[in-house]
This record gives structure tokens, C-alpha cells and sequence, in this order.
């Protein structure tokens, strides 16, 4: 980041509001939003190298069943559950992952977005496992972590607030490491011309796969902190197309490809709709939302970031 | 079971499969057109089917005479899609994900302010005797379906207007340095897919009921068969509408509503895994 100070103000003011002991549906709308923002970062590592994936509820909702059946059924650490979640939301994201070595473009899109309904589908009926469409309920919360933290801090709405923000971190800073490193640059190489990087000795699949890994890894945390946050799992909400979507719909908002840009975007459209739109235009809330998607993606095409670097 | 449930399980199927065909062509030919993909697609059948209802609502007309009208009551839009679309920049797939994602939430919120959430029915004339417990809106979509289907296949492969539809949508460059008008040609087959959209819409409102959120359905239902027929092909169109129809009565009538999708998934992985060079870029491309 260029402005040191403006980081260090926007770190303070982050850390600070469970402090204060916010109204906690601020807080929760506050945990919600950097939840999305997470899964806008997570999905732009496989936008990064050039993989448009519609189908990111697979890996959201293995990770939330995953990581919900090990605490509940299996008896795990919910800590040691979340670690799962990430291993399941990788796992499911590998066959994705070597399908797009056939698969580009609007077709990848399809696959992933028939994938994703696929894995609903399945757990809609493998009822020994998920409890099929009854759901499950009584998942346990995540227990407070032994930091020496006064318990205020990690119970309920601000814990939630703080893993969203934790797991925002950790996926800005995957996204940071990987962007300068050797794989950041074959993912770019891969997206702008595959067949050049080819030529240069870049083998384009397992860099693909990885992407996927990475992003599933990252989605399927963000499915255990749902789970563990709102405590019941059906399939329809886990493996909801809004979360195939959204994150999708907001990184292209923000600007893809840019490091701040997808989770700007989140923070910006969820906020934007439940504190400016719903209150204001409880019916049609979704007019003004649907318009400006749609002026940003033609007037804008590097979506908002595009705006900060014309400055 | 019987042999009449299974010629009557067939018999749906059928009329269902040729209809989802139907349904989905609008879908399949914006995206073998611009590579887009419509997730407007089920807002704008479920447009044409609210212009039916209110069309029958305040006129009276009968249901023959709303199809046409709801097909033409689409053009303009799907002439408004073209220019929207054709302004999108690269990456294409990806920004017209959005800009339709968006124009489906102010479809459905557009719906929503005239029409309200209550869910509606087109009636669709008296009720005929059941022919095979086809219901007469049933078949007419099937047949329908079917014939247009049939039409639109000669069209393309006997006219000129086909041959230049059939380049523009394969590589428009090309198509253009032939001397073909792309533009004109890619307008006239998005307000085909607008009209067709529009008609299906009538045809679907008589047997379905009708509400701003119902078009999101019928989006996937255009995506599982772009990936079952591939893109760009009609009589693959309309063989994957026939085998996910067939299927789904089938599973009805044998296993139950509850197995109906898992079916269709079953179909659909085992598709994606068969083709595995890829959707879209096996043999006959077009």
C-alpha cells in the first residue's frame, strides 16, 4: 500500500469496533461483508490465471459439511474441523481443476456452474451423511482461542467479526505472496496468452490446478466459519448459487485481477444493499444494485479499481 | 407397472423434452452469437409469458394468437441485449456474466413492481380430453417445440441467411471479410432468440405457474443442455432436451420426485466426462 498512514488508521479502525462494543447487528452485517469480501479474494485467484469458475458453492459447502460433520459427528476440535474444511474444499476443487485442461471460457463457466449444482444435488440425497434436505442442526460454535483474549472479544458477533477479518487477511495475503512469486507470474503468463506461455516451458495444468486448490482451500474455510457462525447447514444454503455467483459479481465490480478491488467491491455492494438500498427501497432494492453492476461493467471495465488508477 | 404408465411416462417425456429444447434455444443462441452466457435468459420466457397474461387478461385473446404476440413484444429487447452486449470488452466471458446477471435482477425486480409475487397461470383454453395424460397446453409446447425446431434447422441449413448466421456465429471476422453484414445478421438472430424466448414463455405459462423468481430454473435448464447438445448445434439441442425429458419422467414414474435431479446430474457428469475433449469442441462445431 502507497499511503502507510492510511493502512495504519484503516487497521486501527478495523481492530477497533467489537472493542467499542458495537450494536452486534452491526457487527454481524460488518462479518458478513468481510466474509464476502474473503470469497471475492479466494474466487480472483483462479480469475488471476484466467479460470472463470461459476461454481465456487462446491467448495463452499464442502468445507461448511466437512467441517460441521467433524465437529459434530466425528467429535473433532471445531478448530481441527475448519483445518478439514480447507483439505475438502481442496479436494473438491481438484477434478475442477483438471477439467479445465479441455475446458476454457464460457464452457469452463458451465461445468463449474453444473459442478457446483451437482454437489447440491448430491447432498441433497445422501441424507446418511448431510441429514439430506432436513439439514443439520446444533453445530457447535468455535471455541474461543487460548490467546489470553478477554472472552468479549472471541465470543459470538465479534468473534464471527474477527475470523471474517482474519480470513480476509489471510486470503489478501496468499494473493500478495502468490502475485510476486514464480507461480503469480505463470498464472498472469497462462491468462493473458496460454500458448505463449506453453512455448516458454510453462506447463499451463498443474498451474491451474493449483489455483483451484488455493481457491478452494481458502472457500472452504469461509464455509466452515458459516457453519460454525450460523450453527445449521442445509444444502440449498450451502451450496447456494449466490455463492457461486456474488463472488464472481463483486470481484468484476471491484476490479479484477487488482489485489483490493474484489474485496472493495464485497465491502461496497453488500453494505451498499443492506444499509443504503433495502432500508430505503425495502421491495425493489434490487433496481439500483442490478443498475450499477451494469453501468460499472460498461463504462468501467476494470471495474471501480480502474477509477483509482486513472487518479 | 402397467404398459399404459410407461407409454404415458414416454409420451411426457417426450412433449417435455422437445419443449425444454425449445426453451433452451434462445440461451444457445446468444452464446454460439457472443460467447455470453444469458443468465437473463429464464427472465425474459417468463417476460413473454407475463405479456401473455396480461395480454389474455385485458384482450381476451385467444391463447394462438399470444404466442406471436409475446414473440414480437420481445424483439426490442433482444435487439437491446445486442447493443449491450456488443459493448462489452474483453474479458467477454466474464463481464457478460455480470452485465446479465444484472439485467436478470432488474428483470425479476421489474416483474415484480407490475405483476407482485403472486403466482400466476395462463389458462389455456378449455380442457380437451387427455390424449396418452398429455394435457392439451402440454402437447401444443411439445409440438411447438418440435416444429420450430425443425423449421429453424432448414432455415439455417438450406437459406442463405443461414449459411451467413451459421459463419458469423463460427468466426465473425471471417464472416465479415466474405462480405457477410454481421451486424444485421447477428440482430436478426438475437431477436429471433428474444421472439422465441417470448413464445416459449407463453407456451410454459400454460402449464407452469408464472412468478418474477421462476426464470432462474429455466437459465440452468438452458446450461444443462448447452452442455448435453454442445453449443451451436440444434439437433444436438434437441436431442439432449429429449433425453433430460425422457429421463426425468422415467425416474418419476420408477424411483420418485426425489431422485429427478440427481438423475439429470448423473447425465450431465457423465457427459462432461465422455466429451472429454471438451464442450463445444468436438466434431461439427456448428
Amino acid at each position: 500500500m502507497r499511503h502507510p498512514t492510511l493502512a495504519a488508521a484503516l487497521g486501527v479502525a478495523l481492530v477497533f469496533p467489537p472493542l467499542v462494543a458495537f450494536d452486534p447487528y452491526l457487527l454481524y452485517l460488518l462479518g458478513s461483508a468481510f466474509l464476502w469480501a474473503a470469497l471475492a479474494s479466494a474466487w480472483s485467484l483462479t480469475a488471476y490465471a484466467g479460470q472463470i469458475s461459476f461454481g465456487h458453492a462446491a467448495y463452499f459447502g464442502a468445507g461448511a459439511y466437512a467441517s460441521a460433520l467433524l465437529a459434530q459427528a466425528a467429535g473433532w476440535n471445531p478448530w481441527l474441523g475448519v483445518a478439514g474444511a480447507a483439505l475438502a474444499g481442496a479436494a473438491v476443487a481438484v477434478p475442477i481443476g483438471l477439467a479445465t485442461h479441455r475446458l476454457r471460457g464460457a464452457y469452463l463457466a458451465l461445468a463449474t456452474l453444473a459442478y457446483a449444482e451437482g454437489c447440491r444435488v448430491l447432498a441433497l440425497n445422501w441424507t446418511g451423511l448431510t441429514g439430506g434436505g432436513a439439514g443439520l442442526i446444533g453445530i457447535p460454535p468455535l471455541p474461543a482461542l487460548p490467546m489470553g483474549l478477554p472472552l468479549e472479544l472471541t465470543r459470538e458477533r465479534a468473534g464471527g467479526y474477527y475470523l471474517a477479518l482474519g480470513l480476509l487477511l489471510v486470503a489478501l495475503g496468499v494473493f500478495a505472496g502468490l502475485r510476486r512469486s514464480p507461480i503469480g507470474l505463470a498464472w498472469a503468463a497462462i491468462r493473458e496468452r496460454e500458448q505463449r506461455a506453453q512455448l516458454l516451458g510453462v506447463a499451463p495444468a498443474p498451474y491451474k490446478v493449483l489455483a483451484f486448490v488455493c481457491s478452494g482451500a481458502l472457500t472452504g474455510i469461509g464455509g466452515a466459519l458459516y457453519a460454525h457462525a450460523v450453527r445449521f447447514l442445509e444444502p440449498d444454503l450451502a451450496f447456494s448459487r449466490g455463492v457461486s455467483i456474488l463472488p464472481l459479481v463483486m470481484a468484476t465490480f471491484g476490479g479484477v485481477h487488482t489485489l483490493l478491488g474484489p474485496p472493495a467491491g464485497a465491502v461496497l455492494l453488500y453494505l451498499g444493499s443492506e444499509l443504503l438500498l433495502q432500508p430505503t427501497l425495502p421491495r425493489l432494492h434490487q433496481l439500483p444494485y442490478a443498475l450499477a453492476l451494469i453501468l460499472v461493467v460498461l463504462c468501467l471495465p476494470r471495474g471501480l479499481a480502474g477509477l483509482a488508477r486513472r487518479e | 407397472m402397467s404398459l399404459t404408465t410407461l407409454a404415458q411416462a414416454v409420451a411426457a417425456g417426450l412433449a417435455n423434452g422437445a419443449f425444454y429444447a425449445f426453451l433452451a434455444l434462445s440461451f444457445a443462441a446468444i452464446l454460439a452469437l457472443t460467447r455470453a452466457l444469458n443468465l437473463a435468459h429464464g427472465e425474459l420466457v417468463i417476460l413473454g409469458g407475463y405479456v401473455g397474461y396480461a395480454a389474455s387478461r385485458a384482450w381476451g385473446l385467444p391463447p394462438l394468437l399470444l404466442v406471436p404476440l409475446a414473440a414480437l413484444a420481445l424483439v426490442p429487447l433482444g435487439l437491446v441485449w445486442q447493443l449491450l452486449l456488443a459493448r462489452v470488452r474483453e474479458p467477454v466471458e466474464l463481464n457478460s456474466l455480470v452485465l446479465t446477471f444484472g439485467l436478470s435482477l432488474l428483470l425479476q425486480n421489474a416483474m415484480l413492481g407490475t405483476w407482485s409475487a403472486d403466482y400466476r397461470l395462463l389458462a389455456a383454453g378449455p380442457e380437451a380430453p387427455a390424449w396418452l395424460g398429455l394435457s392439451p397446453a402440454r402437447a401444443a409446447a411439445g409440438i411447438v417445440g418440435l416444429g420450430t425446431i425443425g423449421l429453424l434447422q432448414l432455415l439455417l441449413t438450406r437459406t442463405q441467411w443461414g449459411a451467413a448466421l451459421r459463419a458469423t456465429s463460427r468466426d465473425a471476422e471471417t464472416a465479415a471479410l466474405m462480405g457477410v453484414n454481421v451486424d444485421r445478421v447477428s440482430a436478426v438472430g438475437f431477436a429471433a432468440a428474444a421472439a422465441i424466448a417470448g413464445a416459449g414463455g407463453v407456451l410454459f405459462a400454460g402449464f407452469h405457474y408464472l412468478h418474477p423468481a421462476a426464470g432462474v430454473e429455466l437459465t440452468l435448464l438452458g446450461v444443462t443442455l448447452a452442455i448435453l447438445g454442445g453449443v451451436g448445434r440444434l439437433t444436438g439441442l434437441l436431442w439432449g432436451g429429449l433425453l433430460v425429458g425422457l429421463a426425468e419422467s422415467l425416474t418419476l414414474v420408477w424411483a420418485g420426485t426425489r431422485w429427478r435431479e440427481l438423475v439429470v446430474a448423473a447425465l450431465l457428469f457423465g457427459v462432461l466426462l465422455v466429451r472429454s475433449r471438451g464442450v463445444g469442441a468436438g466434431r461439427g462445431d456448428h
